[in-house]
């Protein structure tokens, strides 16, 4: 559905000198910095596949999304959208794309979110009846029929990215591009946005790229991860297997009825603190029944806990695993 | 030909759709306008009534007399008022680079340069071309202008370069932005620049002026040399009847490179933040 050959995308950065006396001098002679904001991706999305584009800020996954949806050409390499070059056949590529971006809406502010709707429909040329089942499918998922007559600058912010979800489902698209759609929404919108994409990615088939930085929304969603960092792919698979490559550990909780620290020579303490202490242990080397046993035999055992490495630890790893290389 | 025609009805479509989401945006905020429909007219009456005082006061500006005025001011206030209608955009096309809004119409199957000027028509650039038609009409009487049918023709060429030349000068300077990548806010400069020189004959300048105008910026061919052939003016340059054509050449040739180079720079375009 979606291929990345070997992108780039370089800025042409003009460096200013400090103060007034740097300014003038830059004004005659201009000194140019070439930056690579990506340096050279390669990926391949299947159809159908709910994908999670992640990375710090400035990491290139904004430069990235941006070529992927015809907005930004790019320095070398080639983005295909169902095997067309999206740079070369802007027009005809695009209409299989959707884009939501989650900072900046396309809905008109001053008018009812209709009209806004009817616009596209002209736009994208969409026959009446398709844009009215559409406009049901939408309500079913969303609840969208009840705002269709209010003006966009009167909805909350949750109400306008479902706005903003339906006016980029209007025309069908095969894929969906959604950068950053979770931020700033409460949990009942964050809900109703994850359902969304759920829905529409097993009834409709759409293929879902997703930038965020919510742990919710990759933990809930995304069967596989992009990685990326300095323009770079840092890594690419499915959730469980980054997980267990990245953080093949768990965390065993074990609250004992009197204030003592046992040890076990496979798990390493972490902390310590009134009856509690916290285990970590490879799964590999250890299950957790015979760990919780070893320790039961040392000294009885009031309650235990256990916790896999959290999306947050993979991803914290996977950055600081950038930094230093 | 099917094609083409099937792809102007859509753009037609999607143009009058704005046009009415436009209408109904005045409907919700009707004081906004209230200041345009009022303060437009007046600016152009004034300065047409600036010109009868002065030809009342001298008789005539450089064999002009005030009918022949009138229908020259009339055509360059009428073609003011199309490129407010249909161009002004272009004048805010550096924020537009800056602000990273043409990322939006790059995501839409169709032309950008067609959505940023057609799906933002300036309606209230009627409020210029009311007054325009107005003394337009005036110079036409005055001067017993007839209305023929190479002479309709002559007027309908004539506007419709002047606008295309304006336009593809908007869109020019406006494209500067995606290689300066800051916001070049030159509208009002160059509307001064035209309506200085459009609306009073090009003969009243000197004679090196007029050079100038005539064949280094050649403004002079916007509008006052095919108004003064239709009129039957003598003037410093005659293209032997040729005028309007010259005008709307030359706008399809502004225009046409307006295209290249936005496009190009289009390439250049470096959206915005996050």
């Amino acid at each position: 559905m979606i291929t990345v050959r070997d992108l780039h995308k370089e800025y042409l950065v003009s460096e200013k000198g400090k103060g007034l006396g740097g300014t003038l001098k830059s004004l005659f002679r201009n000194e140019k910095k070439i930056i690579g904001a990506v340096n050279g991706l390669d990926f391949h999305v299947n159809k159908g596949e709910i994908v999670g584009f992640i990375g710090p800020n400035g990491s290139g996954k904004s430069t990235t999304i941006k070529m992927m949806t015809g907005i930004l050409t790019p320095t070398s390499g080639e983005v295909l959208i169902d095997g067309r070059n999206i740079a070369r056949y802007r027009k005809e590529t695009v209409r299989k794309i959707g884009v939501v971006f989650g900072q900046r809406t396309q809905l008109n502010w001053d008018l009812r979110l209709e009209e806004t709707f009817e616009l596209l429909r002209r736009i994208y040329q969409i026959e009446k009846k398709d844009y009215l089942d559409i406009l049901e499918v939408m309500d079913s998922i969303l609840g969208i029929g009840e705002l269709l007559d209010k003006p966009v600058r009167q909805m909350s912010l949750g109400q306008r990215v479902k706005g903003d979800l339906t006016a980029a489902m209007l025309h069908s698209p095969k894929v969906l591009f959604l950068d950053e759609p979770t931020i700033g929404l409460d949990a009942g919108s964050k809900y109703a946005l994850r359902k969304f994409i759920k829905e529409i990615n097993t009834i409709r088939g759409t293929t879902v790229i997703l930038t965020t930085h919510d742990l919710g929304d990759i933990q809930e969603l995304c069967e596989r991860l992009i990685i990326i960092n300095n323009g770079v792919m840092m890594d690419d698979g499915n959730l469980s297997e980054i997980v267990e490559r990245i953080a093949p550990y768990r965390t065993l909780t074990v609250e004992y009825y009197d204030s003592i620290v046992p040890t076990h020579p496979k798990a390493e303490i972490l902390s310590a603190a009134d009856n509690v202490v916290r285990y970590k242990f490879m799964k590999r080397e250890l299950t957790a029944a015979r760990l919780i046993s070893d320790l039961s035999s040392l000294h009885p055992i009031r309650d235990v806990g256990i916790e896999e490495a959290g999306i947050d630890d993979i991803i914290r790893i996977a950055y600081a695993k950038t930094v230093q290389s | 030909m099917k094609k083409v025609h099937f792809c102007l009805a859509h753009h037609l479509r999607v143009t009058m759709y704005t046009i009415k989401m436009a209408l109904l945006t005045i409907i919700e905020y009707p004081s906004n306008i209230l200041g345009w429909l009022i303060s437009n007219p007046i600016q152009f009456l004034l300065g047409f009534a600036t010109i009868k005082f002065a030809v009342e006061q001298f008789g005539e500006i450089n064999g002009w007399d005030y009918g022949q005025l009138a229908f020259l001011y009339g055509i360059s206030v009428i073609s003011h008022a199309l490129s407010m209608i249909f161009f002004v955009q272009g004048w805010f096309m550096g924020y537009y680079v800056i602000d990273g809004a043409f990322d939006r119409f790059l995501t839409r199957p169709m032309s950008v340069l067609y959505q940023f000027f057609f799906t933002n028509i300036n309606i209230f650039g009627f409020t210029d071309l009311i007054p325009g038609i107005l003394v337009f009409l005036y110079g036409c009487v005055q001067t017993d202008f007839a209305f023929t049918v190479s002479n309709v023709l002559g007027i309908i060429v004539m506007l419709t370069g002047a606008v295309l030349i304006r336009g593809g000068i908007y869109i020019l300077l406006g494209s500067t932005s995606f290689w300066t990548k800051s916001a070049n806010d030159f509208g009002q400069f160059t509307q001064e620049i035209f309506d200085k020189t459009t609306m009073y004959p090009l003969s009243m300048y000197p004679e090196a002026m007029q050079l100038i105008l005539t064949f280094l910026i050649p403004i002079g061919w916007v509008s006052f040399y095919p108004a003064s052939e239709l009129l039957g003016m003598k003037t410093l340059c005659s293209s032997g009847g040729m005028g309007v054509w010259i005008t709307l050449a030359a706008g399809i040739a502004t225009m046409l490179a307006a295209g290249l180079v936005f496009q190009t720079g289009l390439k250049k375009y470096e959206s915005a933040g996050n």
